[in-house]
């Protein structure tokens, strides 16, 4: 059986063009509007070309520069883009960047732990920022940050215990997880529960054959992922979807050839860049996934 | 950005909508560096105020002008309001975060707005004990599950509604049953077999009802599975009904 991958190849030059020029749109409305994503778009776009072996094509010093200009100085962490409030999400992305960028020394990891490590709840969750909104992604982007500064130790083992405790009553009937206790299982706060749980070294809370199972049942018959049940197809799942199978263990679950065609063919053959799916717009969020999962 | 179809368009269609856009971009960057010097400056006024709302009304996820606002409200008006006045302006504010959500029924910020009008609402009219002193905290409470049942009506699958809903009916200073609970989810899956949301809420319903032994109630499971064997004559394919199915067999243990 031939697979469909055979035909489509992923158009390495053309999205690392895309994703070069995506800083050129000054006169674009939407790039202003998205000022409040910036730090993690540039993340994406990072991680992208470092996976496509172009880390060149963004300018270390600009990057970093561009960073560091998003300090929050009053929380002592990092908005999405300068004068933005800083938050949790966007503090990991500037980790992640300055990581990728040999560029760790910039940052004074003693205030960003401190702003981490306030917003830790008695519940065990973290909120994403000093308004509290709590959510299992941002206990992901604490304990990813801590780990990424070598600071995870910091979280003692009652407050370990308490974390594992939060994510392990997240846990649902279909062995997935979500964003707050009580919450249906979605694969994005699947990824964030399992990998949170893989850095705290705790993969024992995960029911691994059910949640394997409800994993794998995200595969639709064009081969691509979806999120939930009965959900359309999204190219950002092969990386959510398929990282939590990836530290499971069980990518032989679905069928990848069947999965890296699909996602090929959501790439914008002219403009560069990938799409969530086939024939929609392409954007930097779903070429970093895209390529992940190629 | 999900669901936006790719179209191709000529240099001259870009040239063009650059053009008729530039009047909208000069004006939200104008208004945008104004809102963000006033936060810089601390700028807690009235005018300051209305400038967040126009900024917000534009671009709902802009988080920080979220932030400033109620900053603006705690540290401005709030201290020189009455409690009345206090509570005019949080209605307002659910009001106004209703016609956004109408609109953008899947961005956060506006739930976590909501959430910060609810649990800022004062104590009133009445004082302690007197028979109105959780009025206005009921009105908007009790207002809250009906604006949740509305966006669940025009989307049974969005996990913000289904999450708020729980917050709701976890903080209502009235509870509603469990019962009553069952049977809103009974009507959702009857409208749509594979709303795997409201299967799902009815696990944790269910799971509720068994307290601390974390299985459901023996005397619940014929219902269950009545349930869903009619589901599954209704449609065999769907995978909401063979997963829960799953569940159930695992707790009838």
């Amino acid at each position: 059986m031939t697979s469909i991958s055979s035909s489509l190849q992923l158009a390495i030059p053309l999205h690392v063009s895309y994703i070069k020029a995506l800083g050129d749109n000054k006169d674009d409305l939407t790039y202003h509007l998205t000022a409040h994503l910036r730090m993690n778009a540039v993340y994406w776009g990072l991680t992208a070309l470092c996976i496509m072996g172009h880390k060149e094509a963004l300018p270390r010093e600009e990057t970093v520069e561009f960073v560091m200009s998003c300090w929050d100085d009053e929380a002592g962490a990092f908005g999405a883009h300068p004068d933005h409030d800083a938050h949790l999400h966007s503090t990991l992305s500037a980790i992640q960047i300055l990581l990728m960028q040999n560029a760790l020394d910039r940052i004074d990891i003693h205030r960003v732990v401190k702003f981490i490590l306030s917003l830790h709840q008695p519940s065990g969750v973290f909120a994403g920022d000093s308004f509290g909104e709590t959510d299992t992604r941002f206990l992901y982007c604490a304990v990813s940050a801590l780990s990424l500064l070598g600071q995870l130790h910091l979280l003692d083992s009652e407050a370990k215990e308490r974390t594992v405790n939060y994510i392990v009553r997240c846990r649902n009937f279909d062995g997935g997880f979500g964003s707050v206790v009580g919450a249906e299982s979605h694969a994005a706060q699947v990824f964030v529960c399992v990998a949170a749980l893989a850095i705290l070294d705790r993969l024992d809370a995960v029911d691994e054959e059910t949640l394997g199972w409800w994993l794998c049942e995200r595969q639709l018959p064009n081969g691509g992922l979806n999120g939930r049940p009965e959900k359309l197809e999204d190219v950002c799942y092969s990386f959510w979807v398929l990282s939590a199978m990836s530290i499971l263990d069980k990518i032989p679950w679905i069928d990848v050839d069947k999965l890296i065609g699909f996602i090929l063919s959501a790439q914008d053959l002219e403009g560069g860049g990938i799409a969530d799916r086939p024939g929609d717009m392409a954007d930097v969020f779903h070429t970093l996934f895209g390529v992940a999962g190629a | 950005m999900h669901g936006v179809k790719r179209i191709r368009q000529s240099a001259q269609v870009l040239e063009a909508k650059r053009l008729r856009e530039k009047a909208k971009l000069d004006d939200y960057l104008s208004l945008t560096q104004d809102v963000l010097s006033r936060k810089k400056s601390r700028d807690w006024s009235e005018e300051a105020l209305q400038l967040t709302s126009r900024l917000l009304q534009v671009n709902p996820e802009f988080y920080t002008i979220w932030n400033y606002r109620r900053n603006i409200f705690l540290n401005g008006i709030f201290p020189r309001s009455s409690l009345e006045e206090i509570n005019d302006l949080i209605t307002k504010d659910l009001s106004s975060t209703m016609t956004a959500l109408k609109a953008h029924p899947k961005v956060y910020w506006i739930w976590n707005h909501r959430r910060w009008c609810l649990e800022n609402t004062p104590n009133g009219p009445g004082a302690p004990g007197e028979a109105d002193a959780d009025s206005w905290r009921k009105t908007n409470w009790d207002r809250e599950l009906f604006v949740v049942e509305k966006l669940l009506d025009a989307d049974p699958r969005n996990f913000h509604a289904w999450n708020y809903r729980r917050y709701v009916l976890a903080s209502m200073p009235v509870p509603r049953s469990a019962k009553s609970e069952l049977a809103y989810t009974c009507r959702k899956i009857e409208a749509n077999i594979s709303n795997f949301s409201a299967w799902h809420q009815r696990s944790k319903v269910l799971t509720s009802l068994g307290e601390s032994s974390g299985s459901v109630p023996s005397q619940y499971l014929e219902e269950e599975f009545n349930l869903l064997r009619n589901a599954m004559y209704t449609d065999p394919s769907d995978q909401s009904v063979w997963i829960y199915h799953r569940w159930l067999m695992g707790a009838g243990k």
